[in-house]
């Protein structure tokens, strides 16, 4: 037998130059510097104690969470322990998203802490343990460099255990302040038709404005595509995570799990929350699909570019611009010679202003889109404020068509200068006038097309924009090089203003559709919003057009246009969380369980008596105070803490704005909750605790009650 | 139901009337749906177009010879024999490479050429993406990528090279090599038991302004 085992360990020295290495609780490759941690100076026997294993990135590089994303591969850790010692999973914090040129993934950067819980055998007798690790990472920049590692520590057993260094426990309590905590709403989960999930958490009376930078990190490949970002929409209600789908197959599994991780504005500070989430599958959820974004599609250039052109030319047939083609058709005909290479010339020239004007609007969008960013229209739909504004925006344009108002004023007059003007001279600047005179009745249509634009990366902007602008010019250029082609052309007439007229009615349909996509993000309320917004826009055109608003009324006429348009647009706001308003009808949320409610009388009464006092002000809304009560103050061995102490809890609600609670806030200079207080035994100043708890720091502060 | 997909139609019924700008997206390659067509130069200046091979299955696969994951299966000789094995067999193999100029990876024809050489790699062509449409149309995010294409141009398989995702070679024997099962399973008329599956590797060295 010894033969052997010398044998085995002649085998194992035998083994590439990494495994002789002395291997100590450090290990530094070109890019990491990663160490072996423990979160004691010794153990105590049946104690449960955490280790970690810290990584220190070079600047610019990281590792990987436990879904790595579209690349990368998680960091992996196996520790050999003593026998009678057992390792629980690692404990994985919050991650961050990489956007690699498209390719996302997931992960850490500057430095990380893993940990994991270990548990010794009650029966350890005092001894030094000697616990040895091997962890594999990618770390990567760029380029990607998977590295490994192997790490020894050595501990003490003893009866008492003893604390780690500062640093060390630093290090853990930074980590686990890190690491998400279980969710405190329910979740659920459907899947569209085309497979997009969304994920829907029914997390009530939040305030959208104080959160930001939500981002759901799929905890597993295949249900959902690593998104570079994802358009979260906080409603009264819930939180909705609507994503394009992942690429697995087959049914959709019965649980989707993820962390959701969002920065909170409380009434002083950013703090960054995390909560680790299973969503159920509901097979009678269906949601709409997240519409291919540009990112994932293509458009198909050449058909967009021709329809882009048929568009132009159709722009043609509006009653402002028409009849005066007819007319210049018409001369066209009449010239011979020498007039006709002259009339060449001008539907050149005529052309080149009209692709300038294009050209000149196509540069002011790449501008917008530039300094605003792209649009698309996928994520934009998932906003009821901007479904309902899109419905206002079709019953307009709808109104317009109908005939009920006009933009701007008469431009017969004007048409009529731009059909009599003579000379290729003037044809350029012409040709730009025609854009320009045009607009009143082209507008509208524009205002669609140029909003499609704004979707498309600059390029294809650019080159539809010009296809508009070719197709605006063509049937003009063409009648300069074949005036015959004026026998084709219909007579100006009505029919000019019934095909207008017509193309209300698509426009029309648009708003009601507009009107059921809200229905759906926003409840059946929002009817009443979007239909009475309606009215009052239709009322305040009336007003307008009507001649109220000039003249002796003149005032009490805008001001009510001004007040109808006003009240249609704060219809938006109703689709929004309002302060408090959905948590009225359902009681706070806040819940008191252990506590009682605060009162200043009760506070006063109690540090009077020399009691420790502990007053937690918190809100329904407030996600950092939840998440302080779950991690911090409603854990067991806080709740047993507070209980031996004898310390009386106090919560404050400031759900809906209490003024006595305000005027707390004010006093300890705070814009708002969270807030918390604690009064040792006998103290007669409170000691003002951070924003953000944890258990330990609230151990640490009620165990210093004298005895 | 899908009020989103409803307000897409919507807006388009108004910008169709108005300007008939269609909103025809190509969504991208997803596995049982038409593989996107693409035209792509190989390392000696011919174009092949995935039309081109309608008719018999084609493998693409994306790759970067800097990439530690692709060299797993490069210097294990793995990836050379399936190339070899699936060519035997009548599929078309075809490596991409869509690493941009100045990234990691990137090589002019006469490079890849030398590399297909000295590696013994045996792929029917090395094609050169460096602006990366190929790769985006697929979607295809890390090096080795794996997709494989029947003869009707119907993607059948995309996923990794094999189940274990590790750079470590000695994990190659006991992986399922998803590839080669997937054309086992294909030119037998089988259902491909793990049509998409994850990929591991490097990231795609796209350039820094496509997206």
């Amino acid at each position: 037998m010894r033969f052997l085992a010398a044998l085995v360990f002649a085998l194992l020295a035998a083994l590439p130059a990494r495994a002789q290495a002395p291997v100590s609780a450090v290990a530094e490759t070109e890019n990491v510097r990663a160490e072996l941690l423990a979160e004691v100076g010794a153990i105590k026997p049946g104690q449960v104690f955490r280790m970690g294993l810290h990584q220190k990135l070079r600047e610019g590089w990281h590792t990987y969470w436990r879904n790595a994303g579209d690349a990368g591969l998680p960091i992996e850790l196996k520790l050999t322990l003593p026998p009678g010692f057992t390792a629980g999973p690692l404990i994985w914090p919050r991650p961050k998203v990489y956007d690699l040129s498209g390719v996302v993934s997931y992960g850490y950067e500057n430095e990380v802490l893993l940990m994991l819980e270990v548990t010794p055998p009650a029966t350890s007798p005092p001894d030094t343990i000697r616990i040895t690790a091997e962890a594999t990472w990618l770390v990567c920049e760029d380029v990607c460099i998977p590295e490994e590692a192997k790490f020894a520590i050595e501990l003490a057993v003893s009866p008492e255990g003893r604390a780690a260094p500062a640093e060390v426990q630093r290090l853990f309590d930074a980590a686990r302040r890190a690491v998400p905590l279980a969710s405190p709403w329910s979740a659920r989960y459907g899947v569209a038709r085309n497979g997009d999930p969304t994920v829907v958490i029914d997390a009530k009376g939040l305030q959208a404005d104080r959160l930001s930078e939500l981002y759901f990190f799929p905890a597993d490949w295949g249900v959902a595509a690593h998104m570079p970002r994802q358009n979260i929409v906080i409603g009264p209600d819930s939180i909705r995570i609507p994503m394009r789908k992942g690429d697995g197959k087959g049914k959709p599994p019965e649980t989707f799990a993820g962390t959701l991780v969002m920065t909170e504005q409380t009434g002083d500070a950013k703090t960054v929350q995390a909560f680790d989430v299973t969503a159920k599958f509901d097979a009678s959820f269906q949601p709409p699909p997240l519409s291919t974004s540009a990112a994932q599609s293509e458009l198909d250039l050449w058909e967009a570019l021709l329809f882009a052109l048929l568009g132009g030319m159709i722009l043609n047939l509006m009653p402002c611009v028409f009849p005066v083609l007819a007319m210049k058709a018409a001369s066209f005909a009449q010239f011979a010679g020498a007039s006709r290479r002259r009339v060449r010339m001008d539907g050149f020239a005529y052309g080149g202003g009209v692709l300038l004007s294009f050209a000149v609007m196509a540069a002011i969008l790449a501008i917008i889109r530039h300094v605003f960013g792209g649009v698309d229209w996928g994520f934009q739909f998932q906003n009821p404020v901007f479904t309902l504004l899109m419905a206002y925006l079709f019953f307009v344009i709808g109104l317009n068509l109908s005939g009920v108002f006009e933009i701007g004023g008469s431009f017969v007059g004007v048409g009529q200068g731009f059909a009599a003007r003579e000379g290729s001279s003037g044809s350029f600047a012409t040709g730009v006038l025609a854009v320009v005179v045009a607009t009143p009745c082209t507008a509208p249509f524009m205002a669609a097309a140029l909003g499609f634009a704004l979707t498309q990366p600059v390029p294809v902007l650019v080159a539809v924009l010009l296809a508009m602008g070719v197709g605006f010019a063509l049937p003009y250029v063409a009648l300069t090089l074949t005036p015959a082609l004026q026998k084709v052309l219909p007579r100006p007439g009505t029919w000019m203003i019934r095909f207008k007229q017509f193309l209300a009615f698509p426009m029309y349909a648009s708003a009601v559709w507009m009107i059921w996509v809200l229905v759906q993000q926003s409840g059946a309320d929002s009817v009443l919003y979007a239909l009475g917004g309606m009215v009052l826009i239709g009322f305040a055109i009336w007003i307008w057009i009507s001649g109220m608003a000039a003249g002796r009324m003149a005032l009490f006429g805008r001001a009510a246009v001004l007040l109808a348009l006003g009240t249609a647009l704060a219809a938006t706001v109703k689709l929004q969380p309002g302060e408090a308003a959905s948590t009225e009808a359902t009681g706070s949320g806040v819940v008191m369980e252990g506590w009682e409610k605060f009162s200043r009388i009760r506070m006063n009464d109690a540090v009077a008596k020399g009691k420790p006092v502990f007053v937690d002000f918190t809100a329904a809304w407030c996600i950092t105070c939840l998440a302080n009560e779950r991690a911090a103050l409603e854990t067991t061995a806080t709740r047993r803490a507070f209980e031996q102490a004898g310390v009386v809890k106090l919560k404050g609600d400031w759900t809906k704005r209490d003024a006595e609670i305000s005027s707390v806030l004010k006093e300890y200079g705070r814009a708002g909750v969270p807030l918390y207080l604690y009064w040792p035994p006998g103290a007669h100043e409170p000691r003002v605790l951070p924003q953000v708890l944890t258990e330990a720091l609230v151990l640490s502060e009620l165990s210093q009650v004298p005895p | 139901m899908s009020g989103s997909l409803f307000a897409r139609r919507g807006l388009f019924v108004a910008a169709g009337a108005a300007v008939l700008l269609p909103g025809v997206a190509r969504a991208a390659a997803d596995v049982g749906r038409p593989a996107p067509d693409f035209s792509g130069v190989d390392s000696n200046g011919t174009t092949h177009t995935l039309d081109g091979y309608r008719g018999r299955p084609v493998v693409l696969e994306w790759t970067n010879h800097q990439c530690p994951y692709v060299m797993k299966h490069y210097s294990s000789g793995n990836m050379q024999a399936q190339q070899r094995e699936a060519r035997a067999k009548g599929v078309v193999w075809l490596s991409i490479v869509s690493s941009a100029p100045g990234e990691q990876g990137h090589v002019e024809g006469a490079r890849a050429n030398e590399l297909t050489a000295s590696r013994k790699a045996d792929p029917s062509a090395v094609l050169l993406d460096p602006m990366g449409r190929i790769g985006r149309a697929y979607g295809a995010t890390v090096t080795p990528h794996m997709y494989l294409i029947d003869a009707r141009g119907t993607l059948v398989y995309k996923g990794g090279i094999d189940s274990l995702r590790s750079a470590d070679a000695a994990d190659i024997p006991r992986a399922t090599q998803y590839v080669r099962q997937a054309i086992d399973h294909l030119l037998t008329n089988r259902p491909i038991p793990e049509p998409s599956t994850r990929a591991y590797g490097c990231t795609v060295k796209y350039s820094r302004t496509s997206t």
